[in-house]
């Protein structure tokens, strides 16, 4: 355990790089990272595709339909593109490419996929309200001092700490 | 200067290449840091790791700090950055409907995407429960739209919600951070049992822990910014000009450029009332108030360098306050009519053309010459066809992209 950690980059050295980044962002194009917002899209583009009126008479749908050219040609689907590439030619460099599934020692692999869709399904629902995730809102919201940015974070967090004890079983050996 | 898209430096057009780049930097970091790992990831409810923590906070005080210091150095416009509007209830309703999935899933949606794409089967899952989760709140719209969009505050700070002041707000929030690094190692090592050889080994982080201080505490006892932007023009610059008198064009040439048309293109800005500017203006002028004259939609139009720009009032008091505003902003080559509409109306309309002398010399000649010729064009309403030929400003504003409602 302790070898393979410290194959990854300094935690504080990767803030600071993610930090970059973000700065980056801001300045050349005035705002900042997002990774949920391009999962939208595609939901979004899906039920556009599968069913198109529905679609456009839908209130939480038609937004995206109403201006621009469409939930695909957006800053956060092209963002994310670049998140899949960098990260892709991150692990092929360090040697952490392979399928895997990677879980807690005291439960099957078959209960830490349903755990993680149903984490999965929670997080997107909760993106939802949040107005985005850890990054677009907890993470870049705190780099603008924005209060929804620290709002967001305490309550990702603070659940994640009053829930800890009752899924223990997931991750500790 | 920055952002750089919004302020015009970079054609709007690479927005989407520029955030592709931007994605492969937040890719790689990402998954350097570890996080395409859930166990790592899900460490930080645990003890036994808490890179999320150390990873965020990083981030997120070296950005705050560092979109302060390049906006106190004029670099950065920070009014224009996209501050993400507070809707409290939904905010909090959402974090914590998101700690679940946490820690249900070891995963945020950023991460999950940086795990599924080394091949973590587990992040693979948690993407695609995270279409289902949004394809829910998409079904469900009508029923959560109350909690959605109620309470809505705007994009308000956290140090206006606190009450504090917004420098020291970073401060308290660096020292904050680096206090739970220290505090959290500790926790960390006592959950693994840390070895003390690998404890002792470790780098010290005096020198980037005292930086980031020293970055904050500069930013506290700093006096306000010098200047407000990038291209601002300091206090003794303009002085000097408006001693020299060079920013005042003549009703003479005024006129000149409203006869010639586009051979001599100008603009002419009326910065009066738009009800002072519908009873009557120059020849082709346009409107912009004084109190609009830096509204950005307007910044092309007075920068543009194909033609000249004159503003004017009724008097030169007003259009030389609008200059000041402008030439401060940092506009350059901007021109007052001297003596503003009234003198121009004396000047081109009611002087009496001196009888050339038995022997004038060539400017006298041309200039009275001139004088009779515009005194005749003005009356005569010859003018008035001229509008048509006047430069039509372009207008063209780069808004920043709002970001999808509901994404991140």
């Amino acid at each position: 355990m302790e070898n393979k950690s410290t194959s990854y980059m300094n935690s504080y050295l990767a803030g600071f790089l993610l930090g970059l980044v973000l700065i980056a962002a801001f300045f050349v194009t005035g705002r900042g990272l997002g990774a949920s917002g391009a999962a939208k899209s595609v939901v979004i583009s899906s039920v556009a595709t599968v069913a198109p009126e529905y679609a456009q008479s839908h209130p939480f749908y038609a937004e995206f339909f109403r201006e621009g050219p469409g939930p695909m040609k957006n800053w956060l689907v092209y963002l994310t593109l670049g998140v899949l590439a960098g990260a892709f030619f991150s692990g092929a460099m360090s040697g952490r490419l392979g399928l895997k599934v990677e879980k807690g020692p005291r439960i099957s692999s078959a209960t830490r996929l349903v755990f993680a869709l149903l984490g999965g399904l929670m997080f997107g629902l909760g993106a939802q309200f949040g107005r985005g995730c850890t990054s677009g809102t907890a993470l870049t919201g705190m780099a603008v001092l924005s209060t929804a940015g620290f709002v967001t974070m305490m309550a990702i967090f603070g659940t994640g700490y009053v829930l800890a004890y009752f899924f223990r079983k997931l991750w500790l050996k | 200067m920055g952002p750089l898209i919004p302020h015009g430096f970079i054609n709007p057009d690479l927005n989407l290449f520029f955030a592709f780049i931007i994605g492969l930097g937040f890719g790689y970091v990402l998954e350097q840091a570890g996080f395409s790992s859930s166990r790592k990831l899900a460490g930080v409810f645990y003890g036994y790791d808490f890179v999320v923590l150390r990873v965020f906070f990083t981030a997120a005080i070296t950005a705050a700090t560092g979109l302060l210091l390049l906006s106190y150095l004029g670099w950065l416009d920070y009014s224009i950055l996209y501050i993400n509007p507070t809707f409290l209830w939904s905010a909090i309703v959402g974090g914590v409907i998101m700690g679940f999935g946490f820690i249900m899933g070891g995963f945020c949606p950023g991460t999950s995407l940086v795990g599924a794409v080394i091949g973590k089967i587990d992040a693979m899952f948690f993407v695609i429960g995270m279409f289902i989760g949004i394809f829910i709140f998409g079904q469900f719209y009508e029923s959560f739209e109350s909690i959605y969009l109620g309470y809505g505050l705007g994009p308000i700070f956290v140090y206006e919600s606190l009450g504090i002041d917004r420098d020291l707000f970073v401060l308290i929030l660096v020292l904050v951070a680096l206090t739970a690094f220290y505090i959290t190692q500790r926790i960390e090592d006592k959950v693994n049992d840390t070895p003390i050889n690998v404890r002792e080994s470790r780098p010290s982080y005096a020198i980037p822990a005292s930086l980031i201080i020293l970055a904050a505490v500069l930013l506290l006892v700093l006096p306000s910014s010098p200047r407000n932007s990038w291209d601002e023009t300091d206090a003794e610059t303009i002085l000097s000009e408006m001693a020299a008198r060079k920013h005042y064009t003549s009703p003479d040439e005024v006129a000149f450029s409203i006869m010639q048309g586009k051979d001599y293109p100008a603009l002419l800005v009326d910065v009066r009332a738009p009800e002072d500017f519908k009873y009557f203006t120059l020849p082709g002028a346009i409107n912009i108030p004084l109190n609009q004259i830096l509204n950005r939609r307007w910044e092309s139009t007075l920068l543009n360098p194909e033609y000249k720009v004159a503003l004017f009032s009724y008097s030169d008091t007003h259009a030389e306050e609008a200059w000041l505003l402008t030439r401060r902003a940092g506009y350059k080559d901007i021109k007052v009519l001297e003596g503003g509409l009234n003198n121009f109306l004396h000047t081109v309309f009611l002087r009496d053309i001196e009888p050339e002398r038995k022997r004038p010399d060539c400017i006298e000649m041309h200039t009275a010459r001139f004088q009779k010729e515009a005194k005749e064009y003005f009356k005569m309403g010859k003018a008035i066809k001229k509008v048509e030929k006047a430069p039509t400003p372009v207008i063209k504003i780069v808004e920043i992209e709002k970001p999808v409602s509901g994404g991140c």
